[in-house]
Order: C-alpha cells, then sequence, then structure tokens
C-alpha cells in the first residue's frame, strides 16, 4: 500500500509539471485559433488540477513524507520537492479551486477574445497554477524564494492585463512593490535560519546542527509574520490587496484571493510549526492572534463600504485571512502552554477556514465575474434584479453568500464555529491575562461573523434583488455553461465541506498530527461520526452539521405543509409594489450606500466620513431643487497615517541621492569599476 | 446565626457587581435626571453592601455609615442636584466629549485594568470581601472617567460621587470600613462638598449662562 | 430513538401552539396599562388563521427569495427553538448544535428576512433591512457572549448541558456576578432581538420608524401569517432562553412524563412572567431613536464582555 502511494505521488508530481507545461507553451502553437488556445490552455490547468487532486490525497495519507530531488549545478541551489501532509493539503486546495476556476476560464476568457493574446493569457495562467504548486511542494529555501518570486511575478503580470486602464497600471504596480517588501522579509527568515543551519534544505532548517539563539527565533518570528503577512494581506500590510485582486480578470481573482493569499498561511504554518516548532514565548501567538482579530474586523468593515463588487470581495479576503489566523493564533498560544489538545483544534480551525474560504471566496470571485461578464460593470448601484436575468449565477452566489456568513449548515459555519470553540476552550490556560483575551478576540470574531453576514446580505440584495438599476442591469444575460458549470463545482466543494465535517477534520488531523504532535481527530467526531466536539474530555460542546442540514430539509415542507393544512391550496396574485401611490422606479430603491448608511454612521470613529452635499436650486423657488450633488467618502487611515509618511521619507531620501545619478555614462562607469576593484581586493 | 464565609461572600461579590452595573448605566445614561436616579440608586446597593459586611463581620459601626449612605448620599444628594437641575433649567440629555459606545469600551478596559493591578492583593488577600476591592477600583477609575468624559458641571458632580462610593466600597471591602469618626467626617465632607458644587454650579450658570464646565477656559485672562 | 424524536416533536408543537399566546399576553398588558379592555386571548390565533386562509398578493418586482423566505424563516427558527431546552433539561438534539448555532440559526433567518425586504425594490424594505443589518450586526455578538459567560460555570456552551447544571444548583447560585451581568445583557439582546420597545414598536406602521414591520411590509396572506408566527416564536425562544438559563429549576431534568408536565406548566409561568414584564417595559417606555438604540446595544455587548471577564477575575 505505501509503496503504490509513493508510486503515485511520484507519478503525479510527473504529470502536474509535464502538463502544467503543456499549458504554458501549447497555446502558442495555435497563435491564429483563439478559441483552441482557450481550449488547451484550461484544458491543460483542468487535468493538472486533477493530477493535483490525486497527488493532495495520495501525500495526505501517505504514511512518510516523500521526497524528490533534482540536484543543479549551481551551489546552495537543489530543486528538491517534498510531498508530507502539510504541502498535500495546500496542493489539494490549488488543485480543487483550480479545476472549478479553469472550467469557468474557459467560458470567461472569451470576454478576451479579439482583445488580448488568449495564447499568453492561458499560458501565464497555467503558470501561475504551476508556481503555487512549487512554492508548496518546494523544501529548498532558494528553490522557495525562485519559486516565490515567479508566482508573484506571474500574477502581476496577470493582475495588468489590462493594463490600458490607469488604475489598473496603480494597482500592479502598488502590488509589485508591496509583494516585493514581503519578499525582502521572507529572505531575512531564510538567511536567519540558514545561518544557524549552512544550508537552505528545509531539512537543515527543520533540525540546525545548534539550536536558534532566542533574538535570532524572535527575528525569524517577525519577519516571517511580516514577509508572508504582506501577501497575506494582514492590516496593516494589506492595502495593496484590495486594488490589486479586483484589477485581474476575475478567474486570476478567484485564484488570487482564494489560493494564492493561501501560500502566506503554508508559509506560516510552515515556519512556525514546523522550522521554530516545539515551544514558542505566548506573545506570539497572542500577536498573531491580535493581528487575526483586528484585520478581521477592520477587514469586514471596509468590505461594507465599498460598492465595487469585487474590491468588497477583496476586503473580504482581509478578513478571513484574519479569521484564519485567530484560528492558528489561538492554537500558538495553547502550544506555547503545552495544551496540546487544544493546540491542534485551533491549528485545525485555521486550516479548515483555509480550504473553506478558497471555496467560497473562489466561488464569490467566479460570481461577480460572470455579473462583470453580462453587465460590464463592477459597480454594484448598476446592479439589481440580475437574479431574473441569471437565476443561475444568482443561485449559486447566493450559495456563496451564505457560506461565508457562516450561516448553519454551511462550510464557512463549522470552520468558524471550531474557532470559536478554541477561542473559548481559553478557560484551559493558567494565565488570567489570555485566559480574558481569549474571549476577546471571539466577540471580535462574533462581531466580524454578524457584519460579514450585513455585508452579503448587501451584496446579493442590491446586486440581484430588486429592479435592474441601470441599462446594463436590464440588458444582461445569464453567463455561458462553462462558466455556470465552474460556478456549480465551487458551490458543491462548499456544500460537501459544509456537510461532511467528519470526512474533513480528520483529513486536517493528518495535518496538524505531526506538526503537533498530537493526533485528534477520533476524539473530536463522536456520535457515529455526525457530531463534532472538540473538547471531548470537557464535554464542552458539539455540532452535527448534516443533522442541521436535514433538520432544516425536514422543516422546510414542515412549514409548507403547515401552510396548506390552515390555509388550503395558495390562492397568489401579483400586483407591483406599493410605492405610496406613484409608479416605483429603480431611482427609488434603496442604493448600497444607502443601505450601510447606518453601520458608518455608528462606526463613524473608525470610517471618518466626509460628506459633501451640494443642492443647486430653481431659481423661480429656493424650496425647489434643479440638481443634487451627494459625494461620501471614507478617510483611507492606513493610507494616509502610514504609507504616505513613508512614502514622503523614502522620497525625501531618493532626493539626497539623486546627487549620484548625474546623468553621465562615464561617471557610471566609474562606479562600476570601482564596485570591481573593490570586490577583488575583498576577495582576496 | 452563622453564615456560610463562602455565600457570604459570594453576596458580597453580588451587591459590588450591582454597583459597578448601576456604573455602566450611568455611563450609558444620556438623561441628567436619570443620571442621578442611578447615582441613588447605587448609593442604596452600596448601603446594602456595607450593612451585609457589617451583618457578616459584626463590625456593627458600619451599621451606622450604611444608614447614613441611604440618608445622605440616597436621598439628601439627589435632591440638591434635582433642585439644582430645576432651577438651572440646564437642558435634559448630557454633552458627550466622548460618545457612548467608545466610552463603555474604555470603561472595559478600566475595569480589565483594576482588576489586574488588583490582582497581586486579590491572591494574597484572605478577607470575604477580596475581590471586592478590584470592584472598588473600577467604580473609582470610572467615576473618575465620567468626570472627564462629560461636560457639565452636574454630570462632574455625579462623576465626584460616584468616586466617593468607590472609596467607600474599597474602605469597607480592604479594611472592614474606616473607624468610624472618619467616616462620619468624610459624609460631612461629601455633603459640603455637593452643596459647594451646587453654589458652584449657580455661579457658573449666572456668568456664562451655562453650566458647560468647558466654558472655564475664557476665564484664564 | 423514538422517544427522542417524540420529544422534539411535541417540543415543536408545544412552542408552536404556546408562541401567540405570549404575544397576545403582551398586548393585553399594554391594554390593560392604557386603560383599554384589548382583544381577547385568543386574537394572535384567529389573526394567524385569518392570514393562512387569506389570498397572497405578491409583487411583480419579487423573485424566488421573496416566496422561499418565509418557508426558511420559519424553519430555521423553529430548528433553533428544538435545540432549546423547555420543559425538559436536557434536548435529544443537543449534540446537533450549542448556542452558537442557535444564534447562527437565527441569523439565518435574520439573513433572509433582509433579503425578502430587499427583494420588493421598494423603499420601506430596503430601510427596514438596512436598519436590521445594524441592529443584528451589534445584538447577535452580545447574545453568543452573555450565554457564553453563563456557560463558563457549566464548562459548556451546549444549552442542555447549562440549563441542566444550573437546575442542578451549579450555575447562578456559585456565580452571581458574571450571571448578573450576562442576565442584563441577554435582556437587552431579547428586547433588540424581537423588535420591541425601545429599539422597535410592533405595534406602529409609522414608516420612519420601523424595523421589522417596514421589511415585512410586502408580506401577505400565508406569507405574512409564517413570518409573524416565526417571529413570536423567535420572542418565546429569548423568553425561554432566559427563564431557563437563569431560573430553570422546575424544569424536568428526567424524561419522565410527570416531570415533564410540571416542567411545561412551570415554563408557562415563567415565561408569561416575563411577558408581563414586557408589556409594562412597552408601556413605560418611549423607542428610541434609531442611532441612541446602538448606545443601549452598546451596553449589552460591553456587559456581556465584562461579565466573562468578572467570571475568570473571580475564579482567578
Amino acid at each position: 500500500m505505501s509503496l503504490d502511494l509513493s508510486w503515485i505521488i511520484h507519478w503525479g508530481l510527473f504529470n502536474v509539471v509535464v502538463l502544467y507545461g503543456i499549458g504554458i507553451f501549447l497555446p502558442f502553437a495555435f497563435y491564429r485559433n483563439a478559441h483552441f488556445q482557450n481550449l488547451v490552455a484550461h484544458g491543460a490547468a483542468m487535468a493538472a488540477s486533477i493530477v493535483g487532486v490525486v497527488l493532495g490525497l495520495a501525500g495526505l495519507w501517505a504514511p512518510e513524507p516523500v521526497t524528490f530531488s533534482v540536484l543543479s549545478n549551481l551551489p546552495l541551489l537543489t530543486f528538491q520537492v517534498r510531498v508530507d501532509p502539510l504541502a498535500s493539503f495546500f496542493v489539494l486546495i490549488i488543485s480543487l479551486a483550480g479545476f472549478a476556476v479553469s472550467q469557468f476560464a474557459m467560458g470567461y476568457v472569451r470576454e478576451f477574445e479579439n482583445r488580448r493574446s488568449i495564447g499568453a493569457l492561458g499560458g501565464l495562467y497555467n503558470a501561475f497554477l504551476l508556481s503555487m504548486t512549487l512554492v508548496i511542494l518546494a523544501d529548498d529555501g532558494f528553490f522557495f524564494l525562485i519559486v516565490w518570486e515567479i508566482m508573484s511575478l506571474v500574477s502581476y503580470f496577470l493582475v495588468v492585463t489590462e493594463h490600458e486602464k490607469p488604475e489598473t497600471r496603480y494597482a500592479g504596480f502598488f502590488y509589485l512593490i508591496m509583494t516585493h517588501v514581503g519578499t525582502a522579509f521572507i529572505i531575512v527568515t531564510y538567511l536567519v535560519f540558514y545561518q544557524q543551519a549552512g544550508s537552505f534544505s528545509f531539512e537543515a532548517f527543520r533540525h540546525p546542527a545548534a539550536p536558534l539563539p532566542e533574538g535570532f527565533r524572535t527575528l525569524a518570528f517577525a519577519a516571517a509574520l511580516i514577509g508572508f503577512g504582506t501577501k497575506a494581506g494582514i492590516v496593516p500590510l494589506h492595502v495593496w490587496l484590495p486594488y490589486a485582486h479586483p484589477a485581474a480578470p476575475s478567474h486570476v481573482s478567484a485564484l488570487m484571493s482564494g489560493v494564492m493569499i493561501k501560500t502566506a498561511i503554508y508559509g506560516l504554518v510552515r515556519v512556525y510549526f514546523d522550522f521554530l516548532g516545539g515551544t514558542f514565548p505566548w506573545w506570539w501567538g497572542f500577536i498573531v492572534l491580535a493581528i487575526g482579530a483586528v484585520s478581521a474586523l477592520l477587514g469586514v468593515m471596509y468590505a461594507l463600504m465599498e460598492h465595487d463588487l469585487k474590491s468588497l470581495l477583496a476586503y473580504h479576503s482581509v478578513e478571513n485571512i484574519g479569521i484564519i489566523l485567530m484560528g492558528i493564533g489561538a492554537g500558538m498560544i495553547f502550544q506555547s502552554y503545552g495544551l496540546s489538545n487544544l493546540a491542534a483544534l485551533g491549528l485545525l480551525a485555521g486550516l479548515y477556514h483555509t480550504i473553506n474560504h478558497a471555496m467560497f471566496k473562489g466561488l464569490l470571485f467566479l460570481g461577480a465575474g460572470s455579473t462583470l461578464y453580462a453587465t460590464h460593470t463592477r459597480n454594484m448601484e448598476e446592479y439589481g434584479g440580475l437574479i431574473r436575468k441569471m437565476p443561475w449565477t444568482a443561485f449559486f452566489f447566493l450559495v456563496g453568500a451564505v457560506s461565508i456568513s457562516a450561516l448553519p449548515p454551511s462550510n464557512g459555519f463549522v470552520s468558524e464555529w471550531l474557532t470559536f470553540q478554541s477561542l473559548f476552550l481559553s478557560f484551559q490556560i493558567p494565565d488570567v491575562l489570555m485566559k480574558i483575551m481569549l474571549p476577546i478576540g471571539a466577540a471580535m470574531l462574533a462581531l466580524t461573523g454578524v457584519l460579514a453576514l450585513a455585508c452579503f446580505a448587501k451584496a446579493f440584495g442590491i446586486s440581484f434583488l430588486a429592479m435592474p438599476r441601470s441599462a446594463h442591469a436590464r440588458e444582461a444575460q445569464e453567463v455561458p455553461w462553462a462558466m455556470r458549470i465552474g460556478m456549480a463545482e465551487m458551490a458543491l466543494f462548499c456544500v460537501v465541506l459544509g456537510l461532511a465535517p467528519m470526512g474533513v477534520v480528520p483529513m486536517i488531523d493528518r495535518v496538524t498530527a505531526p506538526l503537533t504532535g498530537i493526533t485528534i481527530a477520533e476524539k473530536i467526531v463522536s456520535e457515529g461520526g455526525f457530531a463534532l466536539v472538540p473538547a471531548p474530555d470537557k464535554g464542552f460542546a458539539s455540532i452535527s452539521t448534516p443533522v442541521l442540514g436535514l433538520l432544516l430539509i425536514v422543516l422546510v415542507p414542515a412549514a409548507l405543509l403547515t401552510a396548506v393544512v390552515i390555509g388550503g391550496r395558495l390562492r397568489k396574485r401579483f400586483y407591483k409594489t406599493w410605492g405610496c401611490g406613484i409608479n416605483l422606479k429603480p431611482r427609488m430603491e434603496y442604493t448600497a450606500t444607502g443601505f450601510t448608511q447606518p453601520i458608518k454612521q455608528v462606526f463613524d470613529m473608525i470610517y471618518r466620513p466626509t460628506v459633501k452635499l451640494e443642492t443647486e436650486m430653481l431659481e423661480e423657488s429656493r424650496y425647489f431643487a434643479k440638481r443634487m450633488r451627494f459625494e461620501t467618502h471614507i478617510e483611507p487611515v492606513f493610507q494616509k497615517y502610514l504609507y504616505d509618511p513613508v512614502v514622503r521619507v523614502l522620497s525625501l531620501l531618493a532626493d539626497r541621492l539623486r546627487v549620484v545619478q548625474a546623468g553621465s555614462l562615464h561617471l557610471y562607469l566609474t562606479y562600476i569599476f570601482l564596485t570591481l576593484i573593490i570586490l577583488l581586493l575583498w576577495v582576496r | 446565626m452563622v453564615i456560610h464565609p463562602d455565600i457570604g461572600s459570594q453576596l458580597v461579590n453580588f451587591c459590588s457587581a450591582l454597583l459597578l452595573l448601576t456604573c455602566f448605566a450611568i455611563i450609558a445614561q444620556r438623561r441628567l435626571s436619570a443620571c442621578v436616579d442611578l447615582f441613588a440608586l447605587q448609593s442604596v446597593f452600596l448601603a446594602v453592601t456595607a450593612a451585609l459586611v457589617a451583618f457578616l463581620t459584626g463590625a456593627h459601626h458600619i451599621y451606622i455609615a450604611a444608614a447614613l449612605t441611604v440618608v445622605i448620599k440616597a436621598m439628601i444628594l439627589p435632591r440638591i442636584l434635582k433642585a439644582v437641575i430645576e432651577r438651572l433649567n440646564v437642558t435634559r440629555e448630557l454633552v458627550l466629549n466622548i460618545n457612548i459606545p467608545s466610552s463603555l469600551l474604555v470603561c472595559g478596559a478600566l475595569v480589565i485594568l483594576a482588576f489586574y493591578i488588583t490582582q497581586p492583593i486579590i491572591s494574597l488577600g484572605f478577607l470575604l470581601t477580596k475581590d471586592s476591592l478590584a470592584i472598588a477600583l473600577a467604580i473609582v477609575l470610572i467615576g473618575f472617567f465620567t468626570m472627564i468624559a462629560r461636560k457639565k458641571a452636574v454630570t462632574q458632580v455625579i462623576g465626584f460621587l460616584v468616586i466617593e462610593n468607590g472609596l467607600f466600597l474599597g474602605a469597607t471591602a480592604a479594611a472592614y470600613g474606616m473607624p468610624l469618626i472618619v467616616e462620619l467626617g468624610v459624609f460631612f465632607d461629601v455633603l459640603v462638598a455637593g452643596l459647594i458644587i451646587g453654589i458652584y454650579t449657580h455661579r457658573l450658570q449666572d456668568t456664562f449662562d451655562s453650566v458647560d464646565t468647558t466654558k472655564l477656559t475664557a476665564l484664564k485672562e | 430513538m423514538i422517544e427522542s424524536v417524540v420529544i422534539t416533536f411535541v417540543q415543536a408543537v408545544v412552542i408552536l401552539a404556546v408562541s401567540p399566546f405570549i404575544v397576545g399576553l403582551i398586548r393585553k398588558v399594554k391594554a390593560r396599562l392604557q386603560c383599554r379592555q384589548g382583544p381577547g386571548w385568543l386574537q394572535p390565533y384567529y389573526d394567524l388563521v385569518k392570514l393562512f386562509r387569506k389570498d397572497v398578493v405578491a409583487s411583480t418586482h419579487t423573485s424566488w427569495i421573496f416566496t422561499a423566505s418565509p418557508y426558511i424563516i420559519f424553519a430555521s427558527t423553529l430548528a433553533a427553538v428544538l435545540l432549546v431546552p423547555i420543559f425538559l433539561s436536557t434536548v435529544p438534539l443537543n449534540f446537533a448544535g450549542d448556542v452558537i448555532t442557535v444564534v447562527y440559526l437565527l441569523a439565518l433567518g435574520t439573513f433572509f428576512l433582509i433579503l425578502a425586504g430587499l427583494d420588493a425594490g421598494s423603499a420601506f424594505g430596503g430601510m427596514g433591512s438596512s436598519r436590521e443589518a445594524i441592529v443584528a450586526s451589534l445584538t447577535e455578538p452580545a447574545m453568543i457572549l452573555s450565554i457564553f459567560a453563563v456557560g463558563l460555570t457549566a464548562g459548556s456552551t451546549n444549552l442542555s448541558t447549562i440549563v441542566h447544571k444550573t437546575a442542578l444548583l451549579q450555575g447562578i447560585v456559585t456565580d452571581p456576578p458574571p450571571h448578573l451581568m450576562a442576565l442584563a445583557a441577554l435582556f437587552i439582546v431579547t428586547l433588540a432581538e424581537t423588535g420591541r420597545v425601545p429599539v422597535d414598536n410592533p405595534a406602529t406602521h409609522l414608516e420612519l420608524t420601523m424595523i421589522h414591520e417596514a421589511m415585512i411590509l410586502e408580506y401577505s396572506g400565508r406569507y405574512l401569517a409564517l413570518v409573524e408566527w416565526a417571529s413570536a416564536m423567535k420572542l418565546l425562544l429569548f423568553l425561554t432562553l432566559i427563564s431557563n438559563i437563569f431560573a430553570p429549576w422546575g424544569i424536568a431534568t428526567e424524561p419522565e412524563p410527570v416531570w415533564m408536565i410540571f416542567g411545561v406548566a412551570v415554563w408557562l409561568v415563567k415565561v408569561s412572567g416575563l411577558a408581563v414584564l414586557i408589556g409594562v417595559i412597552e408601556s413605560m417606555f418611549a423607542k428610541l431613536r434609531l442611532f441612541r438604540v446602538t448606545d443601549f446595544l452598546g451596553l449589552a455587548f460591553i456587559l456581556s464582555l465584562l461579565a466573562i471577564i468578572f467570571f475568570y477575575i473571580l475564579r482567578g
């Protein structure tokens, strides 16, 4: 059996690379036929994703990690990959999402036919998926950094697909800078390990010759948090994310928001639990938890004020990364107090939310892509009534909205519930301060959860319900089948992850077991596999989403039956909505801005809104307005108070440095010459 | 009659918690007269707590203090304050320096802070009222915060009186009450302070046509 | 197994049957306090039957969300009720969900109610939905935290365990201060979530002030009946939570028929008492302005947080 799995893993590794490779290069062979290019590129990506799913599952169940390496001629660099449960789990996430997104892309990229090279788009898309898979699999620091950089660059190229728009160029540039700042910090992390291990191999990182001194461990912790945190979009390093993710083509947005930011979560778990494993000071976990809580709350709050559907979803990525980090942070706190059962629970909750978020965020971005495809605008205020034009898209978007709002029995509910439980179980921690801080985190999570509900009630209600608000929405048509099937697959993944936690928990348990040294799946899954009980020895709490699902499925017809028994046959008449005696027009509907107005007013400490109202009166009477203009903005706090000063200082310094940039070719040559001489002296 | 010390301690805690709850109610309240009522209610709770401690410890002089609390803080001072409010025709809504939700958050943080500060003392203590010490400190801090966060002179009086309540609770909790003569002195002080502040509020009204204490900055010439 | 199904079914029937009575009781109390006779005790039942039998008028602008929502709201509320101990301290469905599940099941109903409010395209519905969104986002965290504060004593967030242990004298008796704060918070949450004064006024149809009524303005006939019945159940659920979490005494701790019948009787007395209290509050206070409501709800949030802090502090 084990031999077979190892063979499958090798087969999978080979085929994933080959199939993505085909997807990268083959489309260029058909440069005349865009349609064919589309089929080849995304067909290859789908085939590779299926192989990736097999690879991930095999890696999860393999008894031992499988390594595979290709030596290169360059010093320090080995192309070594390692398939262990943690990596396999993330490969599974990438491949599952990749499969559905590729399916969707087959329909979606037709939008770009005649405008863009489909071959280049498809090739880059495959390269993006491949680089993400390799980032996860890499078992060597140098190799990791190379593929990480490729991933960043390829995603940059994808972000600037529509580079004729200035805001897209700005978004791409912003992203490029931030991601490189992040990469710099990751390099610092790895250098810290390298100076102790003497090699860039992850195996050496894991078991350094001499244990790392405390200061270096802390440095590695902080640098990894900033480095990976930039990619993940934690507050306050999130500012690039709401620009870059929406600017990309929607299927790429789905991958960036759903999957790419998860590579950063992977990096954090890898560094903290694998490399720095064992015990940490309690404040590491606390910092991760606090950053998670703040990111979650601010993410959802800014999302509420966003009326560009894709930006809204991007801000929700900040929120969900926060929720994931709350689980992981709670796990780290428990780990530092030696409560391995709970540490495993916290980590499990975080990873469960990771796969859930990949699915429902992917689904929602595909839904947003569909509305964009149909209406050619991202502004929610121009949607409305789309549920009648695009019933399928509306239904799938609703599934995603219910999931991300964590309503039972969806998958988001299961993972948020697990996070809640791991935060509430803080009463086992000996330290009183931490005992109190974790429930405060839970309070912020509760607030986040309900604000997310409000936000998606807005997103779905304003976009899909009521009357069309613009000509775009009136003329919308349902999207092609390829896109609908892609969304259906994602929705299916969401439903399965929600209704079958007893299957998912043991799977994630295989990931957390090597990291925390304890397996908890058998204890957590109880009642004949139908309920989850996070702390069985304490009898703390339990849920059972299959039973809840069943209950709802039984009770809805029961309600129907009650109505029929009491009231008899349904007699229904249709009449237009009452509008105080005048004909109801779309202009009278509640807008997204109006919907969130109370929230803006209640939390004005955070939003610091500015409102401008200009009224132009009729000349005849000052009681009748001719034209009114309303403008409202919220203050971009982080850009204004954190980034702008930094940028100002930097450009000031750059001004000073202009002295060396005289523009003379000879001077530059002199610089190079001097550098060369100094280097030669150094080497001697 | 002997009451099990655990139950006694629970009861004292319970009453102190009621005191803290009224503090939060005062912070969350926008109507001036309701604030005065809540302060009277808080004083009643304080008297009950003191009486309870007196009963449990047999320190009979605390009964006198409890009775004085009811008379002075729950009856006389609220009357004076209400008279001031009525006579000065102060607008009924409070003027806030800091809005209510944020004030509540700050007060929540103050409670944690109070517990954090008193924790070493609590863990050493053996008195049945030891937990009330933390609550007393929290009440003092919240009282202080009320004085900072609310603008009107009347609210500042209430803040001051809340601080006094907290101190009294602290004294009862930490030392089973102060010597009677000190307590009598304190009550006299409070009464006089109440009267003086009443008069001061009048002056403020006469001079500035308002009881907004921020107007006092105009006096600096 | 059969016993569990029967008990669950009986619980559903009891809740369905009693919930209109509570609504009627509050109306009656209010009427008497206003020196009116008020409608008869059975009026809410008549209203429901009448609404079920009436024709439905639906807006041409609506979609299937509008039609499906009443059923989903009704089902999710009923599902939430089945997780709450009413006359027996350990409900058969205990394993299926804890208090967080109850809150999120109610949130499922709220979500669809908000969507239904937006679906017809009328400005009233949108206004109600928008206000419901802010009220819900402030109350639901407070609700989770307040019950969690109580759950700490019982060592569980499962409602059945909490009620069972409190009934056996391990709850409010051993940790009064956190329970007191949690009770205050949960009471505020109850007023807000069930749309009572001072947060919302169930008796008004004044456009500018209504929240719940604005969302369901477009509903008629059986849809309205289902929504009204669901909100009556929600009210009863909250009253049951308050009475059974903080004073469960009298509830059956074993599934013995005699004790369960006794449990029903005691529970009826307790929830009726709370209903009278709500009626009195509605008569005494005026509705708050929407932006003052947030102060009120913020108080609930802070209180529930304090309850948790107090628990840890007092336990050390």
